[in-house]
């Protein structure tokens, strides 16, 4: 194992550690309501509780912030530590069919504004603020209170379309301007060093560029595969590059949000259909070898081969959402073990004694995570080969 | 909840997606591909180049080959030609030598012979002035007739002449 790969594993419990820590404080004190005892499960008796699952479901879901890590910021009245998050705060851009549009620079300030567009648990506002309620009498933002404030502000009429550029986007984005950086830089060793063999970066990804061509592309597409083999390189090096990043701590999981991947299976779906052959069309409202009366008497056949045209997306989506997703819930499942059997801190024997099985396990589906990052985009890249492909085939009639 | 999918976040994913693909499209997918395309029409051209060199390497040895086996057949012929040619100086040289030496040869026959008949012929004279004065020293002393012993001796002489 090299040294950076540890240094990988160490930044991701250390992520983890801060995090629980955060959770503790977050739930420090607070008075569970019978909603809350079921959301954050039983509370300790010496006031700290980790909802491993809480903690697994940020990890995996979107978010209005970009949470880096807590830092200590000083103790509260009652010798509690305190903590203050370092993350970068997202805009919110919403449009509501009751308020209209609504910007707010961050989450703070969107509930300043005393405006929440749907049921959340906001986390991560800055300990010691003040909007409105939303800070106890020792100055402390509480999960609880937040809960209040939201009952009261949200408007169970309106229709709510959140186009906020979340945590997820602007990964993607950042993950667009990598893949321009690196994809550049290869092109410009090619005029660079032309005539030469291909050298560092630039090789290794010429072998997949050319793997891709000749194994996905040309089989499938065969006449057409140079139309669409730019679409397929960018799907699998934007899918593999957001894996490989979502791997590493602090990064959003990309390809594990179904939004995600769904788009991603809609522009696939939309490509196929638009470039779609006559026979393509045919297939699927008069299929050839079936007998008429499936097709026109009882249309069974177009209905079944209609709902076929969304299956494939819709599995091609789900496919790499549950992937994604598994592997993370894996990783931090495993390591959350540490906290379980440490009994939230307080057996510390039980902590030590689950660690280095519970890093090894890490470190086992971690590997195992390397390999289905780059599994997934080929499949996805294959398939939408496939998928196209097939559309545009066109048949010898004379066959059937 | 994680099932979920948000609009907005479809939306951007889409947006993002697309413009990177226009990007990547235009700055790193054409001039990669092309770069590669180019590369392999190289390659396959330098194949090419190679095969029908070796093809004229293959050609110019067997025009090599076949110059070397005309040489050497030349280079045969020639020393062939100047051993007949040696023969046939030496054959001339011969013959021309014997000629003259049976040209020498004869000469000297034909010299000896006139040398031979000059010779017998001053003997032939020799002879008979000797034998005539033998003669007539011996028939001065037995015959006193001189006109009859002389004509008698002109005959003998005529009958030596006509041998």
């Amino acid at each position: 194992m090299t040294g950076k790969k540890r240094l990988i594993f160490t930044l991701l419990l250390l992520g983890s550690f801060s995090l629980f820590a955060q959770n503790v404080h977050q739930h420090e004190g607070d008075s569970h309501d019978a909603e809350q005892e079921n959301l954050h499960g039983e509370e300790e008796a010496h006031g700290e509780e980790i909802n491993v699952s809480q903690v697994m479901l940020e990890h995996i879901l979107d978010s209005h912030d970009w949470h880096i890590t807590d830092i200590p910021s000083g103790t509260d009245e009652q010798g509690h530590t305190e903590y203050a998050p370092i993350a970068l705060h997202l805009p919110w851009m919403i449009y509501d069919t009751e308020a209209g549009f609504v910007f707010a620079s961050n989450t703070h300030a969107l509930l300043e504004k005393g405006y929440l567009p749907y049921e959340m648990s906001v986390l991560k506002l800055n300990p010691g603020v003040d909007s409105h309620g939303l800070v106890d009498e020792h100055g402390h933002a509480h999960l609880h209170d937040i809960e209040v404030f939201k009952a009261e502000n949200v408007n169970e009429e309106a229709t709510v379309i959140d186009m906020s550029i979340t945590k997820t986007a602007l990964q993607m984005i950042l993950i667009g301007l990598l893949l321009l950086v690196v994809f550049t830089s290869v092109a410009r060793a090619y005029t660079r060093r032309e005539g030469q063999a291909p050298k560092g970066l630039q090789s290794l990804m010429e072998l997949i560029i050319v793997f891709l061509r000749e194994e996905v592309a040309k089989p499938y597409l065969g006449a057409n595969a140079n139309r669409f083999f730019p679409y397929l390189l960018t799907l699998f090096f934007f899918i593999w590059f957001s894996n490989l990043f979502g791997l590493l701590p602090f990064n959003s999981n990309i390809a594990g949000n179904i939004s995600v991947t769904a788009a991603l299976a809609v522009l696939t779906f939309i490509i196929t259909q638009f470039n779609g052959s006559k026979d393509h069309w045919k297939h699927v409202f008069n299929t050839p070898g079936v007998p008429w009366w499936l097709k026109f008497g009882i249309p069974l056949m177009p209905l079944v081969e209609f709902i076929g045209l969304f299956t494939k997306p819709f599995a091609l989506a789900v496919r790499l959402f549950a992937n994604i997703t598994a592997g993370h819930f894996m990783v931090l499942g495993l390591v959350s073990l540490i906290f379980i059997m440490g009994d939230n801190g307080t057996s510390m024997a039980g902590g030590l004694g689950i660690m280095p099985l519970s890093v090894l396990f890490t470190m086992v589906i971690f590997a195992l995570e390397m390999i289905v990052a780059i599994i997934q985009p080929f499949i996805f890249t294959l398939l939408t080969a496939v998928f196209i492909g097939m559309a545009m085939e066109t048949h010898d009639d004379h066959h059937h | 909840m994680i099932i979920t999918p948000s609009f907005g976040l479809f939306f951007w994913t889409a947006v993002i997606f697309l413009l990177f693909f226009v990007l990547l499209r235009r700055f790193a997918w054409k001039p990669i591909l092309n770069a590669l395309g180019e590369r392999e029409e190289t390659i396959a051209n330098s194949l090419k180049q190679a095969d029908q060199a070796r093809a004229d390497m293959e050609r110019l040895q067997a025009d090599n080959q076949a110059l070397l086996k005309e040489a050497r057949a030349e280079r045969d012929n020639m020393l062939k030609e100047a051993g007949q040619m040696k023969d046939q100086i030496i054959g001339e040289a011969r013959k021309e030598a014997q000629a003259a030496a049976a040209a020498e040869r004869e000469k000297a026959r034909a010299q000896i012979e006139a040398e031979k008949n000059n010779a017998l012929l001053e003997i032939k004279d020799t002879a008979a002035t000797l034998a005539v004065s033998i003669a007539e020293k011996l028939l001065r002393k037995q015959f006193d007739n001189q006109a009859a012993q002389e004509e008698y001796a002109k005959s003998l002489i005529s009958e030596l002449n006509n041998n």
